[in-house]
């Protein structure tokens, strides 16, 4: 007979060996295989694998302390106080190889694994889209740093091709940044249907951005592919010798289907008519009362984070730039664009509790970042919290607006962030300009501190 | 890292003076406290009494392995003590105590020792050591007897 078994102790110096000893000597003698893992104060040391588990006859868990028993489901097994099995180790040994099989069917594990379900099932939305975004800030750090980079060569470095510049910009803009997405929501696919998620996940993904629905595109590709893998899975049975083809034929090219039709024409469809509508919106603002033009640009520039709504506000900003000459609605379009890394960046620091440790490495990216008017650095915030993230950005981002018109300030540029404010004379009323800027962060800052619930 | 790096010579009784679990105890802790082992002996006694309480470590057939974790102990450390009468150690199988080791522990103790004191452990549990140590006659007896098998 093959026999496993586990021995523990509160000290765990040497109650734990002897009776780990004492079983090994006593199945020797009656001629059983026996394997001891000891959960001792130097960690659990001659750990059962799965597949010492699998081949045992019978359990024995000799332990004071409480030992991880989700594995042993099923198998004979037996639980004792440790010193049971010192005093009495052969007819332990006996009294396993009749016991009952272990099915955590005792009360108090029945509530157990029901409280641990309504956990995870109340976690579960929450916790894809943590998995989707944690995958994405390395993405988001290292394409919005290149890009940073690039600007130090100039703000149009770039647009020389084979240059530094140019390459830092391919590489971070063109390539990390537009993996972003996809990475998003390929991830949130896959923590919710494992494996097979990532395929129409990241399909749906790199959807979201070419029909320019952004990252909130990005969150619904995410979840509508997890759930339709999670269907197809269930709905779809095959004979078990073609079952096979599932995996690599059936799911992912059904899913991917499904999810690209309905990114293209259930998402892609009113994406493009919001933009429309947008620009229009914006025409007819301009020249009316240029505070309230600062305040919904601000509210647009932070709303979807270089998403449609971002680029059309984005998009009207550089319409209004002529050559040479400062545009203060340009202004107002870059300024609002800093806030929301820079507030998230503040707020990582002041409400420390409210951000998980990820997010406050990130924090500091932000940083980095928002000085860059990449305002995508808070992509990873957004996505990770929407409801209390994105209108606290919203605000910050346009009292900064409002207020860079109400000050006039100017810009001569179409990007760069703070590496413009030195170039002489690409900003009107510096000064006032970063006043601007320095309270929508704060605004922001503080409404998250406000809203954002502690990390549990 | 040996066996004779926790049990040093002058942590050996060769033959108890006391005969009752409480004094035994206490005669062992003060053993110790005469090398530079603990920092504070009435922690670490306390620390063995406590262990005590949840119950005996007279794990019986002639065995007590009283032991404490304690901030009070400086390096880990074995006093090996014996009783040709044996002690009364409320033992699971009601007999006396012969061979006693009391094992003291840092809070923050290092694997090395735990590992020495593991496999000490396991030793214990074989009637052929037990014999010949209570057979030994002198330190190096004792630490052959260990190392030996």
């Amino acid at each position: 007979m093959k026999i496993v078994a586990v021995t523990a102790c509160p000290t765990g110096i040497a109650h734990t060996y002897m009776a780990a000893e004492a079983l090994n000597i006593a199945a020797g003698e009656m001629k059983h295989d026996m394997k001891v893992e000891t959960r001792g104060s130097v960690g659990a040391e001659n750990a059962l694998s799965d597949e010492d588990i699998k081949n045992a006859d019978a359990v024995i868990i000799a332990a004071d302390t409480n030992v991880p028993m989700e594995r042993f489901q099923g198998k004979k097994l037996i639980e004792v106080p440790v010193k049971e099995a010192i005093s009495n180790a052969q007819e332990l040994i006996k009294k396993a190889l009749t016991a009952d099989t272990y099915n955590a069917t005792n009360l108090s594990d029945q509530v157990d694994s029901i409280k641990n379900q309504k956990k995870s099932e109340r976690k579960g939305a929450y916790k894809h889209l943590m998995t989707g975004v944690s995958f994405m800030i390395p993405f988001v750090t290292a394409g919005g740093i290149l890009i940073a980079l690039s600007f130090v060569f100039g703000i149009e470095a770039f647009k020389e091709e084979g240059t530094i510049a140019a390459a830092l910009m391919q590489i971070g803009g063109g390539s990390a940044f537009a993996l972003m997405i996809p990475i998003l929501a390929g991830y949130i696919a896959y923590s919710i249907a494992d494996r097979p998620g990532i395929v129409p996940g990241m399909v749906g993904g790199m959807l979201a951005s070419s029909i320019g629905s952004g990252f909130l595109g990005g969150i619904i590709a995410g979840f509508l592919a997890g759930y339709t893998v999670e269907f197809l899975k269930k709905s779809i049975k095959l004979p078990r010798s073609m079952a096979g083809l599932m995996p690599v034929l059936i799911l992912p090219v059904f899913s991917s289907l499904v999810v690209g039709l309905l990114m293209i024409f259930v998402i892609g469809g009113p994406v493009s008519s919001i933009n429309n509508a947008m620009n229009g919106w914006l025409q007819s603002l301009n020249g009316t009362n240029s505070t309230v033009l600062g305040l919904v640009i601000g509210l647009m520039m932070a709303f979807d984070m270089g998403g449609p709504v971002n680029k059309a506000a984005y998009t009207f900003g550089v319409g209004t730039l002529v050559a040479g000459q400062a545009s203060e609605v340009m202004a107002a379009v870059m300024a609002a664009g800093m806030v929301p890394p820079l507030g998230l960046a503040l707020a990582t620091i002041v409400a420390k509790n409210k951000f998980s440790h990820e997010e406050k490495e990130a924090g500091k990216a932000a940083w980095a970042l928002g000085i860059s008017f990449i305002t995508e650095g808070a992509i990873p915030f957004a996505a990770a919290d929407p409801a209390r993230v994105i209108p606290s950005i919203m605000a910050g981002s346009a009292v900064t607006g409002s207020l860079s018109m109400l000050f006039k300030c100017g810009l001569a540029v179409p990007h760069g962030g703070i590496f413009v404010l030195f170039i002489p004379n690409a900003v009107v009323n510096l000064a006032a300009y970063v006043l601007a800027i320095a309270i929508g962060t704060c605004v922001t800052a503080g409404l998250i501190f406000g809203l954002k619930r502690e990390v549990v | 890292m040996q066996i004779r790096d926790l049990l040093t010579e002058s942590l050996m009784i060769d033959e108890l003076v006391n005969n009752t679990k409480d004094s035994v105890l206490t005669e062992m802790v003060e053993k110790l406290a005469l090398t530079d082992k603990l920092s504070n002996k009435e922690m670490f006694h306390k620390a063995v009494l406590e262990r005590e309480a949840e119950y005996s470590t007279g794990i019986g057939m002639g065995i007590a392995i009283p032991h404490g974790k304690s901030s009070g102990v400086k390096e880990a450390s074995l006093v090996f003590a014996r009783s040709k009468a044996g002690v009364d150690f409320d033992s699971m199988d009601g007999k006396p105590a012969h061979l006693l080791f009391m094992i003291a522990v840092p809070e923050a103790a290092n694997d090395d020792h735990l590992k020495i004191l593991g496999t000490l452990s396991r030793k214990l549990m074989h009637q052929s050591i037990r014999e010949a140590l209570m057979n030994a006659t002198t330190y190096e007896d004792v630490i052959a007897v260990f190392e030996d098998a």
